[in-house]
């Protein structure tokens, strides 16, 4: 089959027209490395596909105390965001130069696990999803917009045109486990944010887990596990036992579910005791 | 029904306009409409850096670009940097250390390197290895590699 059409609109309000002009025919492209990747190994024929390279939407600022990253920001910007040290590691650790010149941080909501690291540290964040469509925009938290294996929030009208993250307290890091130092997906990615009440017990945590479920994933129980206690090492064994006991691994080429779960423990514990 | 489009952009510094598919690659464009055969075709994916060109001096994967985005910048592959007569600092150094044997990958790894040494003229090995850790050898072991770009480097400094 033929793609007989490739826009490239130069604004998200053309974009949103092409996407309800066109609907289910349309491929949205980012930055391309996912569709690009699948129309090369014959997974995809678009009939008709649409690029967003141009529409407008790179670039961060400040915006009602939040710090906004347009859709196709790439995660080589993204890596010099000095002020988001937990998202500037991860985009430094993405792929290779390259392949971080092209992927964008909206795109990368899309990947497949393995793939997908950028929505960690984006989860850890609490950061926000902004779409654009006929209705007009809307923000969704980041964890809501998952739903499923390659299924989420975005209706089929509609397009991510940028993340929202608030500048919020607290310890952060994030570390990612691959079976080669570069440009391999991870075997687990794991980002965790933890707020220090006055008295030094936790006040708040989140642990985000990428490659350890059907999209990623905040470990819940392990964030209540840390909730009120010291950040010592019982509270951070029973949060990492709580975390490889909460996610969904699935296996493939690079490790098996069983491998997965327990690299997601020693990963955790390993993020949290670098804060302690 | 021909749905072909025309693109106009920078090829290693000449104006140059293609009439392709509409999603035809980069990769494929300098391929097989104007024959220029540095540029490998390797895992299409992302995953071996042999497609590797820079697009406005950044290093790009070729293959995963549409060439209907590179309308209006500019391009350059491996036959643009240097000729027989006068090669490339790069070209000459991986000749010298014999950091090429199939020689896949060397178109890749050049401008991977190339557009490394643009930004940072005095790398560290390390730096090296980071920059050219999208592209793939399955030959040399990397060593004579990271050698002929050390030594690239340090002659580029002293041009």
């Amino acid at each position: 089959m033929t793609t007989t059409d490739f826009f490239i609109p130069r604004s998200i309000d053309e974009a949103v027209g092409l996407l309800g002009q066109h609907g289910a025919d349309l491929v949205v492209l980012g930055g391309g490395t996912i569709v690009m990747g699948m129309v090369n190994d014959g997974l995809l024929f678009p009939a008709k596909a649409m690029s967003l390279a141009h529409a407008g939407i790179d670039g961060v600022r400040d915006v009602d105390g939040m710090i906004e990253i347009g859709a196709t920001t790439t995660i080589a910007r993204l890596a010099q965001l000095n002020r988001l040290p937990i998202l500037a590691q991860a985009a430094s650790m993405f792929g290779a130069p390259a392949v971080r010149n092209m992927a964008t941080v909206g795109g990368n909501l899309f990947a497949m696990p393995p793939a997908g690291d950028i929505a960690v540290p984006l989860l850890a964040l609490d950061a926000q999803v902004e779409l654009a469509g006929p209705r007009g925009r809307r923000r969704l938290p980041l964890d809501q917009f998952f739903i499923g294996l390659g299924q989420t929030a975005r209706a089929a009208d509609e397009l991510v045109v940028a993340v929202r993250v608030p500048l919020t307290g607290g310890q952060t890091t994030y570390l990612r486990y691959g079976r080669r130092q570069a440009n391999t997906p991870a075997v687990v990615a794991v980002g965790v944010r933890v707020v220090a009440a006055a008295d030094g017990t936790v006040a708040d945590a989140r642990i985000a887990l990428g490659a350890a479920g059907p999209h990623p994933l905040r470990a819940r129980q392990a964030e209540a596990a840390l909730i009120g206690q010291p950040l010592d090492t019982p509270s951070i064994a029973a949060a990492a036992h709580a975390a490889q006991a909460e996610c969904d691994p699935l296996t493939d080429a690079l490790a098996s579910e069983w491998y997965r779960r327990r690299m997601v423990g020693v990963y955790v514990r390993r993020a949290l005791e670098s804060l302690t | 029904m021909d749905h072909s489009i025309t693109v106009t952009f920078k090829l290693n510094g000449k104006p140059t306009a293609l009439a392709v598919e509409p999603l035809t690659t980069l990769r494929s464009a300098l391929r097989e409409h104007v024959h220029l055969h540095a540029t490998k075709a390797g895992c299409g994916q992302g995953g071996c850096g042999s497609c590797t060109v820079l697009v406005n001096g950044e290093p790009t994967l070729s293959c995963l670009l549409p060439l209907a985005l590179v309308a209006g910048q500019s391009v350059t592959t491996l036959e643009g940097i240097g000729t027989p007569s006068h090669l490339h600092p790069l070209q000459q150094t991986f000749h010298d250390h014999f950091a090429a044997q199939c020689g896949y990958c060397t178109s890749g790894m050049i401008m991977a390197a190339k557009a490394l040494l643009d930004q940072n003229p005095q790398p560290s090995r390390d730096e090296i290895a980071s920059a050219l850790c999208g592209n793939l050898c399955r030959c040399t072991g990397y060593t004579p590699i990271l050698d002929a770009v050390e030594d690239a480097a340090e002659q580029m400094r002293q041009l």
